[in-house]
């Protein structure tokens, strides 16, 4: 995997402190969303742990040891929130989902892989459509199963798609 | 290339004294003032056709070579012709000088809304001059930074949208309204090695009074050119976004 590009603000001590004025705050929080935002697709990563993510090298950057207090981070995933990007999965925010693309695009990204593949009228696993082989240079690789679920659903109301459960393993018929 | 004669004394003088009631004084004045305009003119006439050849001559030169082009425009401001007057004037026909100024103005206008985001409306010269290179093609004229100063001193005309604020042996353009005064350029001047300021440093260094470096350094703040660091070793450390090195990327 290529290698992650910081933006030139990770690089400088005050994105790391809530600033005062608020229009430069806004830049600021912007700033983080984009860059949360581009972590998370470029890693690949959905379901997120505060305590963990606080540590990791996206909010803390050792080589200016500087990093995002408790507080700065809430209000960085608040604005997150706000912009759609982000799920609370607890009321206590300690666990949230990053939302990088929504259900129906995701639906709509596998529907053209799909067609693309001559896959409509076919019933496929739900583990082959993200973890199969066929799929590994696709964007929805790897992407969690709650998620693909919601994706699928979005396919179904539209009638493209019909989620079924054959001897307990779930599948996907396409139209 | 003087081509102003002052007129000779016994003339002048003879005008001066002349009383009003004496008509052929009168008109023998008029007829030698008349000489004058059209020998005037005559080497005005003489000395446009030289300055046109000289122009197409070096056409491209002119164009090419920064430092000939600022050559050419000292010559030029000496004799009080302005080639960038008129977009209309022989100059642009003959040179494209004017547009290539009011291109490069276009040009500057755009790199600065784009990074004032990032900087306040506060960018480096030098900079704006790199941005400005990457955004060029690249087989066009080379641009100096006397090229770059003109064109944004040509901005001004559109209001007092465009500033330039010389900061030690550099120059920042400001591209937001919003005065900076002599304090202000003080502090950027003092960031310029480590980026950033303290309160304490700048009353330990330029020996000024607490409260006038927190005056400025809170109306910087105001204006979006300096960020706060809270968690820096001892006090609070006031950044500028302007002259932070990795605001290259854009």
């Amino acid at each position: 995997m290529a290698e992650f590009e910081w933006p030139w603000q990770y690089n400088f001590p005050p994105f790391f402190t809530i600033q005062p004025n608020i229009d430069t705050r806004k830049k600021q929080l912007e700033a983080w969303c984009f860059l949360i935002h581009d972590y998370c697709k470029h890693h690949k990563l959905y379901s997120l742990d505060v305590t963990e993510i606080q540590s990791s090298d996206l909010f803390y950057n050792k080589k200016i040891n500087r990093k995002l207090s408790s507080d700065s981070l809430l209000t960085v995933l608040d604005e997150l929130k706000k912009k759609g990007h982000l799920e609370w999965a607890d009321k206590s925010k300690r666990q949230f989902t990053i939302v990088w693309r929504t259900q129906e695009e995701w639906g709509k990204l596998i529907y053209k892989y799909v067609v693309y593949n001559g896959l409509t009228d076919t019933v496929c696993t739900l583990y082959e459509l993200t973890e199969g082989e066929d799929t590994v240079d696709r964007e929805f690789h790897g992407l969690e199963r709650p998620l693909l679920v919601k994706a699928l659903k979005t396919l179904e109301n539209e009638g493209k798609a019909e989620l079924i459960n054959i001897d307990g393993n779930e599948g996907v018929k396409f139209f | 290339m003087t081509f102003m004669y002052p007129l000779p004394v016994s003339v002048s003088l003879s005008l001066l004294c002349m009383p009003p009631h004496r008509p052929a004084t009168k008109i023998k004045g008029n007829v030698i003032a008349e000489d004058q305009l059209a020998q005037m003119a005559k080497q005005m006439e003489t000395f446009k056709v030289n300055l046109e050849e000289f122009a197409t001559k070096h056409k491209d030169q002119i164009k090419k070579d920064p430092e000939f082009r600022v050559q050419f425009q000292e010559m030029c401001a000496s004799i009080g012709v302005d080639p960038l007057a008129s977009s209309k004037g022989f100059w642009s026909e003959m040179l494209g000088v004017g547009d290539f100024y009011y291109e490069l103005a276009v040009k500057i206008v755009e790199v600065c809304m784009a990074t004032s985001h990032r900087n306040g409306g506060l960018i480096r010269l030098d900079e704006l001059k790199s941005r400005l290179e990457v955004s060029r093609h690249k087989n066009t004229q080379e641009i100096s930074i006397d090229d770059l100063l003109r064109a944004i001193r040509k901005l001004k005309t559109l209001g007092n949208g465009f500033t330039i604020h010389p900061i030690g042996k550099t120059f920042l353009i400001q591209s937001v309204p919003g005065e900076l005064t002599m304090d202000h350029t003080t502090v950027l001047q003092q960031a310029q090695k480590s980026y950033y300021v303290t309160v304490s440093g700048l009353v330990d260094t330029l020996k000024w009074e607490k409260e006038r470096a927190i005056k400025a350094l809170e109306y910087m703040l105001k204006e979006g050119l300096a960020w706060v660091d809270d968690q820096a070793e001892g006090e609070r450390q006031y950044w500028f976004p302007t002259l932070f090195p990795d605001a290259q990327t854009p």
